[in-house]
Parts: structure tokens; C-alpha cells; sequence
């Protein structure tokens, strides 16, 4: 349901020199695959999750989500296409540190303007799967590693999009929480979400609940 | 020049709406002519960056203007005691030539503003963003008419006399004054009819597929309100026949019906208006903005008539 | 456009604000500094402004001053009969006042000769002739005082009594006999009324002259015409109509209230520059948040909406906060230091509060002058804002 049709991503630096990221990409993921995106640093794989997620655009060719053609979107529908269908996870997470667990979990339903008991429940829906209800209220600043993540996970699927997209996510994490993380995505495999795992981590290799691993080396797939 | 401090706030305003509409001006130019969403270059990602901000330059000044279009009422009033002659704004405002045309563009752009939100609203909702360079067409068109209005607006205030003895809305608003005099010569009844006439066509093609019709009819509408207003229902709330000034049912003499008189014709003429246009695009009839519209003028005319009614009730006579 | 209020948007909006406590907490002191000094001067200005047309109103059609070398000097009470003859004219008063400057309390007291058995010029001192009983204090030799010429005699320890020292440095005494509130607190303040004959005295008058002459006409139409013909009866004096009263008090404060306003658009400019400023430098933690809102879905209108609720909050309150503290500067506290740009240092009158005049009219004015512009510069820094591209945030 994901699928990149000779994609070409260049950037215009500052300098006006251009770089290129990726180069004629062709790929296509099925619905509920789990997929690995593997490849050394400035490859190119941070660069396919942004085009996937539609927080950018390609310079040549098409993306296509579940039917969609995400390229040629304004930003008005791809803000919502996003809001609707992909949950991202960061690498640093990138949680507002001054707002609590709960507050940050609710931001991408903001915009929607959820019924108040929907919000509710799903809010205690969420922190409960994670067992982090007593946190809820507590400031992101002054939680740890390990909560943190799971805020960050929550937020990626407080939406229940139909792409899950993971950012080097253990890039920050010591060996136990990476194994946390690798059983949390174990247990979200449900032949329904599709998720995408960007990383170098070698943790990832030979994971049996991984359908297919792509690799990228300087911007083209080997 | 007359500087009051409701003079200042007006031109000061006036001149914050200028300069922001100016830059939303060269935007739209350069989206109508350049806009092509099947572009991945730079420009047109920086078009469409620039439009959300000429959208919200237009709403800034939209809703602004609605209350500002009252200020300038109270305004005019208010100078009524420094301009000789002026017993309210009728009379102030009517010692300048062309006040007439500073009221036609002065209401006309809280139409076509009001209307640009109305587009864009639809606009955006379509993936292919069909109206996007008529939009800013008609912003560019919008503009002109905002600097005429302001333009009039500036004029009006420097133009003011305390020395020069006006006329007062008795006079203006009575056979002596040259463009209205063939309207006071004719029999008032007729601009009743005139009235209820659109009104009822009005509810007629509200039913059909007629959009155009429907347009054309909310157009008529206001013009024939405004007019009998004036001319055969003013008469009626003011209980005085030589009374036909349209500012003073804004007052607390008559306990501020204006307002609401003056919001559900513009409600109504506007959704009116604006739901003929969109259904005449979208080719198929924008049933909520048809139902607002009706339901709006249905209730100006309750309320003028109520006032006749009463009177006639009261008095056994008609005016 | 018929969307429901998104609560939610406008929480986060209220939470945005305290999160940045610091800056917004500048912004709105500023801010509701300069709605205060806003608002105050134009309470003030109204304040005045109600006062004078009040006495404005009780004015006399015509006055007729006698000029000498430019300077005002007594008029012969004998041309009263010819100015009788004026077609028009239905009566003609002549009036004994003048300033009688009290040094050491370094006030000036207005005196008006009050002859008991003709016309008063003005309604309300033929009602305090009749409530006092003129004719007893004209044979007491005593005076009636306004408010605040009790307060400073009394304070300078003359105890229901006065010394009036006569230009040729004899001494007239003269009791109080009452205390008066007059129309207005402007006029009537620093007002003595007493007998004719005793104001000749104080001011070294004779009989046969009078300060000046008031006429009262009819048809107030007939004023300019009447006000020539005097003119040409008698070219040595000035005629002050009525009219010319009424623009020159409005003038003077239209002229000072606008002058104040000119110069606060130009303040409120450039408080526009430092908004501006302010709103478009963000730090990169703020960038960062901007940036994770879109990566999450949010819309350009979302965050646009967002930033429009956290402008208009701050501005609201600001203007709120300002307009309440100036009204209760200006109405309870009198305006101390402010109202010295209306009065003038120069006039040295004695004390009065400040009407409480209040209207819509100057509540939209302080909004429109102040809440719009605000707005205004966070317009572009907002959309600024707004149009970020994630992409790079996320890097």
C-alpha cells in the first residue's frame, strides 16, 4: 500500500549546492508488513520516512499511500493526511518537554475537535496499554528515557493510522529499553498497521517478525 | 481638518488595512498568474505558503470591517454637533457630494470580502484547489474597490466643514434633494409593493434550480429594502411621516432596532447572494446557505412590516 | 464558517502563553501601559468635555466687552438703553465680575456681583438668590462660596470669613453666608457670589459701570445679525457670541485630546515594531514545537488559529486590564499629574473631581485604536511561523 515510483528526493543547501538524497527509488510494501530500513547514517532513510509521512516532497517521481498520491497534495491535506494515517516516531523523540504525557499524547487530536469523553477514554485507552497511567499528568521534562518513549509511542498511535513510522528509535535508548521497544513493535504486528523501522541498530537484524528489510546505501537501494 | 480621536482610530485603521491589503494585493497577482499546483519547484511551494497569508490578511480586515462599518454610523452622528445644520449622521454624511458612492463601495466590500471567505472555504476542501486563481482574482478586484472606499473615506473626513451649514435628513431625504426627488414624488405604497414583490419571488425560486435567478433576486432585494426603508417603512418606526432617515434606527429612541434590521438584511442578501453563486459553480444548490438566506430576509420583513402593522394598529390610520 | 469552537485549540493557546510567561509577561505590562495613558487622557478629555457643554449651555447669547488698547476694560452701563433698541434683543444684563487673586493660598477666586432685584443672567444663580435670600445677605454684607473656596479658606485659617483688600489697600470683610454647589463642579467651584455694591468696592468700580454686558435674543438665528449691528453701534467694543463660545471650547479640546492621540499612534507604531520583533524571533525550542505541531498533522490554519488566540488573549486582557486601571485613576483617584495637560498650571484653580462620564463610544475607540494593531503585527510573524517547514526542525 506504499509505494515509491522512481522517486528523486534533492535538497537546494544554503549555498545553492545541491544534494541528493535519494535516487529513482522504486519500492512497494504491502499492508501490515513490517518493514526494516537499513542502511549507515545520511543514506537516505530519514529522507524516505519524510516523504512517506508526506512532510516533504519529491523532487521527481510519485509516492503513493494506500491509493493516494501524497506528491502532488497541498499542504493543507497533506497536514491531515498525516494527522489521519501516519504515526511517527522520532528519533529524540521530540515531545514538548513543557507540557505533561497526557497533553502531548492529545496534540495531533487537537485540530479535529474530539468530543471530550472520546478524548477521555482514549486518553486512558492509550496510557493503560503502555502502563504509564500514573504519569499522565507529570511534565514530559521530568520523565525518563523509558517514559518518554512510551509517550512517544502512544502519541504515534493516538490516531490509529494505518503507517507506523519509526525514526532510528533506539538511536538514544541503552540495550533494555531498545528491547522494550523491539517488544512493544513485536506486539503491535496485527496484519493491519503497516510499520516502517528506519535504523542501522543491529538489534534489528534477523528480528523474525520483520517481513522485509530494505537497504540503502548513499541514497540508492542495493 | 477635524481631529477627533473617532477620526483618528478610523484613519489609523484604515491606513493598518491598506498596507497589509497592498501586500496581499502583489501576492494574488502573482498567484493568478503563476499558480500551477502540478508544479514541484520552489515557487509553488512558496505560492502556497504566501496564500494562507493573503487569507488571512482578507479575514483580518473582514472582520474588522463589519464593526468598523457601525463605528463610522456613530462616528458621523457624533459630528453632528460640531457641523451646523447636522442633527445626525443622515446629515453629515449627506454635505458631501459623494457620499452615495462611499456608501456603495463601503457596502459592496463587505460583500465581496465576505464572498472571498465563502470561496476559499470551498476551495480548500477540494484536493485540486479549483477556485484558487479566481480567489485571488477577485481579492485583486477587492483591492481596488477597499483603496476606492478608503479613498472616500479620507476625502469624507477632510472635507468636513464646521463652518458650512448642511442640511438635515429631513431635507436630504425629501423631494428637494435632486437624485431621491422622483422617489418622494411617487406614491410610497409602490416601493411596499416593490418590496414584498422580490420578497415573494424571493421564496418562489428559493424552491427551484433557478440560481441565477435567485442571485439577481437577493441583488434586488437589498437595493428595494434599503430604498423602502427609507421611503415607506422609516415613516412607520419612527411614527412620523417626514422621518425617513436610515441612520437613526440605529439610535436607543427606538430602541436600537437597527441593528438588527441592518444584520439579518445583510445575513440574509449575503447568504443569498453567496449560495446562488457557489450553486451556480458547483452546479448543484448549497441547501444551508439558501436556508440562512431565506430564513433572514423572511425575518427582516417580519420585522419592518411588524412596525406598520402596529402603527395602523394603534392609530387606525396609515401614514 | 459555521464550525464549532475548538476548546481544545484555545486551551492549548492559553497554555502556549504561560509556557512562554516570560516574553508574554513583557508584552502585556507594555501593553497595558499604553491602553492606560490611552484610555486616561481620553476619560479626562471627555470628562472636561461634558462639564463645558453643561455650562456651555447656560451661556448668554451675546456678551458685549468694552476694548481699550486691546485689553478689556469697563463698559459705560448706559449704553444698555440703546442696545435695548435692537430689533430682537429681549433683554440686556450688565454684569459685575472679575478675579480677585488670593496670594497667599496662590489661588484666583472668580467674583460675581449679584444685584438682587434684577435679572440673573444665568438660572442657576437666580435659584441660589432665592434659596439664600439675596436681599438678607446684601444687608448682612455677606457672600455665598462655592465648595472649593470654603475648603481654602478654611485652610488658610479664615473661619467663615473673608478680608478682600481693596485697590486702594483698605479692607472689605465679608462673611459666608452659605455654601453653594453650583451646575457644574468646572464653573462653580471657585465662585463667591455677593451684592452687587460690595464687588464695586472690591474692584474699585463705580456705579455707573459694569464688567460687561449680556444680552439674551430670542431667536438664536438673529445672533450673527444682532452681534454685527452692535458691533456697529459701537465699534470700541468686542461681541462674543454664543456660537464662538461652543467652537472655541471644542476646539481647544480637540485639538489637545488629538494632538495627545497623534502622538500615541506613533507610539503604538512603534510598539508595532517590537511586537513584530518579539513575535518573529523565536527560539529554537519554540521552532521545535512549531515543527513536531505539523509533523504530527497539524494544519498551517491550525497553528495560524493558534497563534491568532494566544494575540488575542494577551491584547484583550491587556486592553481590559488598562481600561478598568485607568478608570479608576481617572474617576477615584482624580488623575493626579494627567489632568495638568487640560487644565493648564497657569489658571492656578482651586480643586474638583472628575465627573464620572462614561460612554460605548470611547470604549471602541480605546479597542479599535489598540487591539486591531496588535493583532495586526502578528500577522506576518505568525504566518512566518507557521509556514516553517517541519522537515528541517526534524533534523
Amino acid at each position: 500500500m506504499i509505494e515509491f515510483k522512481n522517486v528523486t528526493k534533492t535538497f537546494i543547501l544554503d549555498n545553492r549546492d545541491e544534494m541528493t538524497a535519494i535516487k529513482n527509488i522504486n519500492v512497494h510494501i504491502k499492508k501490515g508488513e513490517i518493514i526494516l530500513l537499513e542502511g549507515p547514517s545520511g543514506s537516505g532513510k530519514s529522507t524516505i520516512l519524510s516523504l512517506i509521512a508526506a512532510l516533504s516532497k519529491p523532487t521527481n517521481g510519485e509516492v503513493t499511500v494506500d491509493g493516494k498520491r501524497i506528491s502532488k497534495l497541498s499542504d493543507d491535506f497533506t497536514s491531515v493526511f498525516r494527522r489521519e494515517n501516519i504515526g511517527f516516531i522520532f528519533q529524540k523523540f521530540n515531545l514538548i518537554s513543557t507540557l505533561s504525557a497526557k497533553e502531548n499524547v492529545m496534540v495531533p487530536l487537537i485540530p479535529s475537535n474530539p468530543d471530550e469523553i472520546i478524548l477521555e477514554s482514549r486518553m486512558s485507552e492509550l496510557f493503560e496499554k503502555f502502563s504509564i497511567q500514573s504519569k499522565m499528568n507529570i511534565l514530559v521534562k521530568n520523565l525518563s528515557g523509558g517514559e518518554q518513549q512510551r509517550v512517544a509511542i502512544a502519541r504515534a498511535l493516538v490516531n490509529n493510522p494505518s503507517v507506523i513510522i519509526a525514526d532510528e528509535p533506539t538511536a538514544n535508548l541503552d540495550k533494555k529499553l531498545s528491547l522494550d521497544f523491539i517488544d512493544i513493535i513485536k506486539k503491535l504486528k496485527d496484519g493491519i498497521n503497516t510499520i516502517i523501522i528506519a535504523s542501522h541498530d543491529p538489534l534489528f537484524f534477523d528480528l523474525d517478525f520483520i517481513d522485509k528489510t530494505i537497504s540503502i546505501k548513499n541514497g540508492e537501494m542495493i | 481638518m477635524l481631529l477627533t480621536p473617532e477620526i483618528i482610530s478610523i484613519l489609523t485603521l484604515d491606513f493598518v488595512f491598506f498596507v497589509f491589503g497592498t501586500i496581499a494585493f502583489f501576492i494574488s497577482l502573482k498567484i493568478y498568474l503563476k499558480w500551477d499546483l502540478n508544479a514541484t519547484n520552489q515557487r509553488q511551494y512558496q505560492l502556497e505558503k504566501q496564500s494562507h497569508l493573503v487569507a488571512t490578511i482578507i479575514k483580518y480586515i473582514f472582520i474588522l470591517k463589519l464593526p468598523m462599518f457601525l463605528f463610522f454610523a456613530f462616528t458621523a452622528d457624533k459630528l453632528s454637533n460640531v457641523i451646523p445644520g447636522a442633527m445626525c449622521a443622515a446629515g453629515v454624511v449627506g454635505s458631501v457630494s459623494f457620499s452615495s458612492s462611499m456608501f456603495f463601495f463601503k457596502i459592496l466590500n463587505l460583500y465581496i470580502f465576505g464572498f472571498w471567505l465563502v470561496l476559499n472555504s470551498y476551495d480548500l476542501k477540494r484536493e485540486d484547489l479549483p477556485y484558487t486563481k479566481y480567489k485571488f482574482l477577485l481579492y485583486c478586484v477587492g483591492f481596488v474597490s477597499l483603496v476606492i472606499e478608503i479613498f472616500y473615506e479620507i476625502s469624507f473626513f477632510t472635507s468636513l466643514d464646521p463652518t458650512r451649514i448642511v442640511s438635515c435628513c429631513s431635507t436630504i431625504f425629501s423631494a428637494s434633494t435632486p437624485i431621491l426627488s422622483f422617489m418622494f414624488q411617487t406614491n410610497k405604497i409602490y416601493f411596499a409593493y416593490a418590496f414584498y414583490a422580490v420578497l415573494l419571488l424571493i421564496i418562489v425560486f428559493y424552491m427551484t434550480k433557478r440560481y441565477t435567478a435567485y442571485l439577481f433576486l437577493n441583488i434586488a432585494y437589498l437595493i428595494v429594502s434599503i430604498v423602502s426603508l427609507i421611503i415607506f417603512f422609516g415613516p412607520y418606526i419612527y411614527q412620523l411621516p417626514t422621518h425617513h432617515c436610515p441612520f437613526c434606527v440605529l439610535k436607543k429612541d427606538y430602541d436600537y432596532i437597527g441593528y438588527i434590521l441592518y444584520a439579518t438584511l445583510y445575513i440574509g442578501t449575503f447568504y443569498g447572494i453567496s449560495g446562488a453563486i457557489m450553486s451556480i459553480i458547483k452546479q448543484q444548490k448549497q441547501t444551508k446557505y439558501y436556508n440562512i438566506s431565506l430564513a433572514s430576509n423572511i425575518i427582516y420583513a417580519l420585522i419592518v412590516s411588524s412596525y406598520v402593522i402596529t402603527y395602523f394598529l394603534r392609530n387606525g390610520v396609515w401614514l | 464558517m459555521k464550525n464549532k469552537f475548538n476548546i481544545h485549540l484555545f486551551e492549548f493557546a492559553l497554555s502556549s502563553i504561560f509556557r512562554r510567561g516570560a516574553k508574554n509577561i513583557f508584552i502585556f505590562f507594555v501593553f497595558t501601559l499604553l491602553i492606560f495613558l490611552l484610555s486616561s487622557v481620553l476619560f479626562i478629555s471627555n470628562s472636561f468635555k461634558s462639564e463645558l457643554d453643561k455650562t456651555v449651555n447656560v451661556l448668554p447669547s451675546i456678551i458685549v466687552q468694552r476694548l481699550l488698547a486691546g485689553r478689556q476694560v469697563s463698559i459705560p452701563t448706559s449704553r444698555i438703553d440703546k442696545l435695548l433698541t435692537i430689533e430682537g434683543v429681549s433683554k440686556v444684563i450688565p454684569r459685575i465680575w472679575g478675579y480677585y487673586y488670593f496670594a497667599k493660598a496662590g489661588v484666583n477666586f472668580s467674583l460675581i456681583g449679584i444685584d438682587d432685584f434684577g435679572d440673573q443672567y444665568k438660572k442657576s444663580y437666580s435659584r441660589l438668590v432665592e434659596k439664600f435670600d439675596f436681599s438678607k445677605l446684601t444687608y448682612k454684607s455677606q457672600m455665598l462660596v462655592g465648595k472649593g473656596v470654603e475648603a481654602i479658606l478654611k485652610s488658610n485659617y479664615y473661619d467663615g470669613y473673608f478680608n478682600f483688600i481693596k485697590p486702594d489697600g483698605d479692607f472689605v470683610k465679608m462673611t459666608i453666608g452659605g455654601v453653594f454647589k453650583g451646575d457644574t463642579r468646572l464653573e462653580s467651584n471657585d465662585v463667591i457670589l455677593l451684592p452687587k455694591q460690595k464687588a464695586l468696592e472690591i474692584f474699585g468700580m463705580s456705579d455707573d459701570v459694569a464688567t460687561d454686558i449680556v444680552l439674551k435674543v430670542a431667536n438664536p438665528v438673529e445672533i450673527p445679525n444682532i452681534a454685527k449691528k452692535i458691533s456697529q453701534m459701537y465699534p470700541d467694543c468686542r461681541v462674543i457670541t454664543k456660537e464662538d463660545l461652543v467652537k472655541s471650547y471644542q476646539n481647544i479640546f480637540d485639538y489637545k485630546g488629538g494632538l495627545f492621540l497623534v502622538l500615541f499612534v506613533i507610539s503604538a507604531f512603534t510598539f508595532f515594531m517590537i511586537i513584530y520583533d518579539k513575535a518573529s524571533g523565536l527560539s529554537s525550542e519554540e521552532k521545535k514545537e512549531i515543527g513536531i505541531l505539523k509533523a504530527v498533522g497539524w494544519k498551517i490554519d491550525n497553528i495560524l488559529k493558534e497563534k491568532f488566540y494566544e494575540a488575542f488573549v494577551i491584547s484583550f486582557l491587556s486592553f481590559i486590564t488598562a481600561f478598568c486601571l485607568s478608570l479608576f485613576y481617572v474617576f477615584f483617584m482624580n488623575a493626579p499629574i494627567l489632568r495638568n495637560i487640560f487644565i493648564g498650571y497657569s489658571t492656578l484653580k482651586p480643586d474638583f473631581i472628575l465627573p464620572f462620564s462614561f460612554n460605548f463610544q470611547t470604549f471602541s475607540i480605546i479597542f479599535f485604536l489598540t487591539v486591531p494593531i496588535y493583532i495586526a503585527a502578528t500577522i506576518i510573524p505568525s504566518w512566518r511561523v507557521a509556514t516553517m517547514d517541519a522537515e528541517e526542525v526534524m533534523r
